[in-house]
């Protein structure tokens, strides 16, 4: 084996500081989006068809770029937000470009499985939009949007492997460098592995949230 | 003869002047309300049947603005709706409670929080939000189900929840949107018990529209029927009950009234020469006391041979019908009914393909 176990500490840490901060920055981005998404379209509360199309069209041009180009194209921004575009902190920023449009999509997903008859109920009391929007359209999607979280989540750990690339660092990292490009099957072994504990962890840990705020 | 309850005073609640509805979906425009002129008077309950697709969602929808009228007005206690400010309508609605079909409760949330909803909107402060909703819940008769969720109650119980919400912000109008055409006879019972209570305790307006009759008359005091997004007959129960006149009418009230011919009778008048002279009476009120028949037998040389009848009560007035044969001379049959309608009751001919 070519790495020894600080190495792989080293490297789990780093994944999950990817993974947390690009969690965090993507979801600040994508769950008003997927809020806009839903809350625009045609009949819906706050119906504006041009601000729809327009967000529909962009997120979309975001979903069908692949993240190995994406990360690359956005190099220059990358630069200008971290002053680099290497290490842990500058994977964040093509990751949160990844996640981002790809959590507002599962946002409105979740959102539009909303009852329509509660948010009727919603108008009937005079509520405005804002508070229909958080009295009313997220509490009743929030077990659903747990999932769509953890969906996202395990995304984000896949993605970060690929940010080795960039000298991103990581489990994933480990395993392209040392465990692909230098044939050391153990390490392989060990990295995959943990990738798996940590995405049955994270999607085990979203079921039994999702499901205690479901709760029935 | 009054049988309305217009003690409860006069001053309209609900007006709709010239109210049209049209929806441009597809390619041609669907017209789901035409003119429609009505009022709904404090404290009554108003009762508006129809088939689905008659209009009477979008009319509800009107009251509070779910939907807005193409043209026309919607005048709510003093306030034209179509005048008023989004803001403006948003206060209007505080004074009207809603109730669903569906419930449309927050599955997300305990019953407490669902009853307080609309005090929580209105920025009522903690300690009088708990007051009123221990309050409602014990008035709905679930004060103990507080923390349960609303997926854990039976439809009824539903239901009594979404009318305890309704009632959160002392609203003056209520209503409802096909409230018990989700749960079943009993339940609907015991629902238009409670809808009948919050009318008398509160004096409340409410406004229901369901495809039910029985509804109708087990609570309301006026009712409009409703046929391609037009008001086709209104009045006062009793009246439409007791002699609807539109086709449709006819219809929802024979599903309650079994005022129809038993086929039996209906065969004998089609088959059976000796029918002839088949006359079926309505007795309404005061009149449904009266020995009629014997009187008339004794007054007229008739004989009678009755074929079918019933009596019922509508809004606490008792209602009768009786179909009869009247056997005679034609003369004494003429002067027999000529008799019966100088006491102002209603007499038909039963013609046989016809009833």
């Amino acid at each position: 084996m070519l790495v020894n176990s600080s190495q792989i500490i080293e490297a789990l840490i780093e994944t999950i500081q990817m993974v947390a901060f690009s969690l965090l920055f993507s979801a600040l981005l994508g769950l008003p989006l997927g809020v806009l998404l839903v809350v625009t379209r045609k009949g819906h509360l706050l119906e504006n068809l041009p601000v729809f199309n327009v967000l529909n069209a962009i997120i979309n041009i975001f979903r069908s770029v692949p993240f190995i180009i994406l990360m690359v194209a956005i190099i220059p921004l990358t630069r200008l937000i971290v002053g680099t575009s290497i290490g842990t902190a500058a994977a964040v920023v093509p990751l949160v470009f990844y996640a981002g449009p790809y959590i507002a999509r599962l946002v409105e997903n979740s959102l539009l499985e909303v009852d329509k008859g509660v948010l009727e109920a919603a108008e009937a009391m005079g509520a405005t939009p804002f508070q229909t929007i958080f009295k009313f359209l997220v509490p009743e999607a929030l077990s659903s949007l747990v999932l769509a979280f953890t969906i996202a989540t395990i995304g984000l750990v896949g993605a970060s492997a690929m940010a080795g690339a960039v000298g991103g660092g990581g489990i994933g990292d480990l395993a392209i460098t040392y465990g692909y490009q230098r044939f050391d099957t153990i390490t392989m072994i060990i990295t995959v592995a943990i990738l798996i504990i940590i995405v049955q962890g994270l999607q085990s840990l979203g079921n039994l949230l999702s499901k205690k705020i479901r709760r029935r | 003869m009054n049988h309305t309850k217009t003690a409860k005073g006069k001053n309209s609640m609900i007006e709709f002047q010239d109210l049209s509805k049209i929806y441009h979906s597809g390619d041609n425009p669907v017209k789901a309300l035409d003119g429609i002129n009505l009022k709904i008077n404090k404290g009554e309950i108003y009762g508006v049947i129809g088939f689905s697709g008659a209009g009477k969602s979008s009319l509800i929808r009107c009251v509070n603005f779910l939907e807005r009228p193409t043209s026309g007005k919607v005048i709510v206690d003093g306030h034209d709706l179509t005048s008023l400010s989004t803001k403006e309508i948003r206060d209007v609605k505080k004074n009207i409670g809603m109730i669903f079909q569906h419930f449309n409760l927050l599955n997300s949330k305990t019953v407490f929080a669902n009853v307080a909803m609309p005090l929580t909107l209105a920025k009522v402060p903690k300690d009088k939000i708990r007051q009123r909703v221990s309050e409602l819940l014990e008035f709905v008769g679930l004060a103990d189900k507080a923390d349960s969720y609303p997926d854990q109650l039976s439809g009824g119980q539903k239901q009594r929840i979404g009318i305890a919400r309704a009632l959160a912000t002392q609203p003056s109008i209520l209503l409802c949107d096909e409230a018990t055409s989700a749960l079943d006879p009993q339940t609907t019972n015991s629902i238009l018990q409670l809808l009948k209570k919050i009318n008398q305790d509160y004096n409340i307006t409410i406004l229901m529209i369901t495809h039910e009759m029985s509804v109708i008359r087990q609570i309301c005091d006026r009712v409009a029927v409703m046929e391609a997004g037009k008001i086709i007959e209104e009045g006062t129960v009793f009246d439409v009950f007791s002699s609807p006149e539109t086709e449709t009418a006819k219809n929802f009230v024979s599903t309650v009234m079994h005022d129809e011919l038993p086929d039996s009778i209906k065969k004998a008048l089609e088959e059976h020469d000796g029918l002839q002279k088949v006359y079926k009476i309505n007795f309404k009120g005061n009149s449904t006391g009266q020995p009629l028949l014997s009187e008339l037998a004794k007054k007229f040389d008739i004989h009678f041979n009755v074929l079918f009848g019933n009596i019922t009560e509508l809004q606490g007035v008792p209602f009768g019908n009786l179909v009869v044969e009247f056997q005679g001379k034609q003369n004494e049959i003429q002067r027999a009914l000529a008799y019966i309608k100088e006491k102002e009751i209603s007499v038909k001919e039963v013609i046989p393909h016809a009833s």
